[in-house]
């Protein structure tokens, strides 16, 4: 039953981009996430790393930012810098995706 | 309205017309954006006894259009302007009108202005206070940049192209050495008993030196005293010179068309973007190799491209990991402005709003100003 559930999960996945908030600290850990479950926790955590390590590159480039938004055909990643880390949203868009298949999450 | 004085709307621009009567023959552009300072000036100026035209205009895209269109003697600048700086202006019109004088007018005392507007190649740079201090000798100074009207061609000899300069000094069959400017440019020939001996300009010498020295359509020389101890670069007598200057200008002639349509095209590129709104816009190539360019209220262009090329790998990535699709344009703020980011054909356009711009038009703007860059 076991491997019957790791199947259902990953087509979830493949299918659908993901939607829901997740809150990080400053190193990129998950705090508090409303992303179901049946998305890979290490897909959040890389989301995150990117994100902060963007909003790090920006204030060396001297154009400090408070707020990323990443507009995909299908989905849009919403970051917004905190005091100690970011919040990001994730909306899928209507507008069908023409996606390459999520990696499934080793773990 | 002054005594003795009309004034006209030119069309379209904003700009107003002030003339002080029939027989004004100079005309100037004054170019500031605080309105009040425009109505002094036009006031003050109107005391020069050349009475010449005055037009004022609050912008610097502004200016460069006027002058497109129209002959004028002399610019007075502001420096400190929003969009499109005085300093943006004037490198601007150094390359389009070198003939034309221009003048900083400005509130900031400050010598890194100073040096940086006399190095883009400004006749006079003066303080608004100095202004109000002595206005007597700033009348002076004007109504005297006014009086060495020329078209193309060196100041002090009207109507001659550099070719006419160095056959009258070598007519005479003296020793001296002519020192040339023409805005940043410098040059030097050197003349020992009506022969030229050497020839420096644009980092060349010899022949090479001369030849790119005949493409300069004006600015200033100096005749002083003959430098001995030159090493001789320039063997052919004048007449060979000559014969190959012509055919040097006849393959130029066609090089400058392309070298005015490429300005042509630059200013309307800046006009759409001041009429959009846009304060920026940077275009970042794919190849890391190709430089970016910047053009607006930009300083740090390599590095805001380093972050582009950076965001769109982080794009790349976060959309193959989501399934997400393709990449429409990213957007970022802080407290000041919008940064949009619309990827294009083998380069992505940076283009930097202001924060109150309507974020929901912002990406169809960005889109129309990059589609008309890219044209």
């Amino acid at each position: 039953m076991g491997i019957l559930n790791w199947f259902r999960k990953s087509r979830a996945v493949a299918n659908k981009p993901p939607s829901g908030s997740f809150t990080v600290d400053r190193h990129g850990r998950v705090l508090t996430t409303t992303v179901g479950s049946g998305y890979p926790r290490r897909l959040l955590d890389d989301t995150a790393r990117e994100v902060l390590s963007l909003f790090r590159e920006a204030r060396v480039a001297q154009a400090p930012l408070t707020g990323l938004d990443f507009y995909f055909t299908g989905l849009h990643i919403k970051a917004r810098e905190m005091k100690n880390g970011a919040i990001i949203f994730l909306s899928p868009q209507t507008t069908p995706a023409t996606s390459s298949p999520v990696r499934k999450d080793p773990s | 309205m002054p005594a003795g004085g009309i004034i006209l709307n030119y069309s379209g621009l904003g700009v107003i017309d002030f003339c002080m009567g029939k027989e004004a023959n100079h005309k100037i552009l004054v170019l500031d954006d605080d309105a009040d300072w425009l109505d002094m000036c036009r006031d003050f100026l109107a005391q020069l006894p050349a009475k010449p035209v005055i037009r004022t205009v609050t912008s610097g895209m502004q200016a460069l259009s006027l002058l497109d269109t129209e002959s004028y003697q002399v610019l007075l600048c502001d420096l400190v302007m929003p969009r499109m700086d005085g300093l943006q202006v004037l490198s601007i019109v150094r390359r389009r009108f070198p003939g034309l004088r221009t003048v900083v007018l400005t509130g900031h005392p400050d010598d890194v202005f100073r040096a940086r507007a006399y190095e883009v190649g400004v006749d006079l740079f003066w303080l608004k206070s100095d202004l109000q201090q002595s206005p007597q000798l700033f009348l002076d100074c004007i109504e005297s940049l006014l009086g060495r009207e020329e078209d193309d061609g060196f100041r002090d000899v009207q109507s001659k192209n550099i070719l006419d300069v160095i056959r009258m000094e070598l007519a005479l069959r003296n020793s001296s050495t002519l020192h040339i400017k023409s805005g940043r440019q410098v040059a030097q020939i050197c003349i020992q008993d009506g022969q030229i001996i050497d020839v420096r300009a644009e980092g060349a010498d010899g022949e090479e030196a001369f030849r790119r020295l005949l493409k300069w359509k004006g600015g200033t020389f100096e005749s002083l005293p003959a430098e001995y101890g030159h090493v001789q670069t320039m063997n052919k007598s004048l007449e060979a010179l000559i014969l190959e200057s012509a055919q040097t200008l006849k393959r130029g002639a066609n090089q400058s068309t392309v070298k005015e349509d490429e300005d042509t095209k630059f200013i309307t590129r800046m006009t759409a973007m001041a009429c959009e709104g846009a304060e920026f816009v940077v275009i970042v190539p794919v190849k890391k190799e190709d430089t970016a360019k910047g053009f607006g209220s930009i300083q740090e262009v390599d590095r805001l491209a380093a972050w582009t090329r950076q965001a769109e790998k982080t794009a790349q990535r976060l959309g193959e990991r989501y399934g997400a699709g393709s990449l429409t344009h990213l957007a970022g703020h802080n407290l000041e402005r919008r940064l949009l980011l619309v990827p294009g054909k083998g380069r992505t356009f940076v283009i930097g709003w202001p924060l109150k711009a309507d974020l929901g038009q912002l990406f169809e703007q960005s889109k129309k100003l990059a589609e008309s860059w890219a044209s």
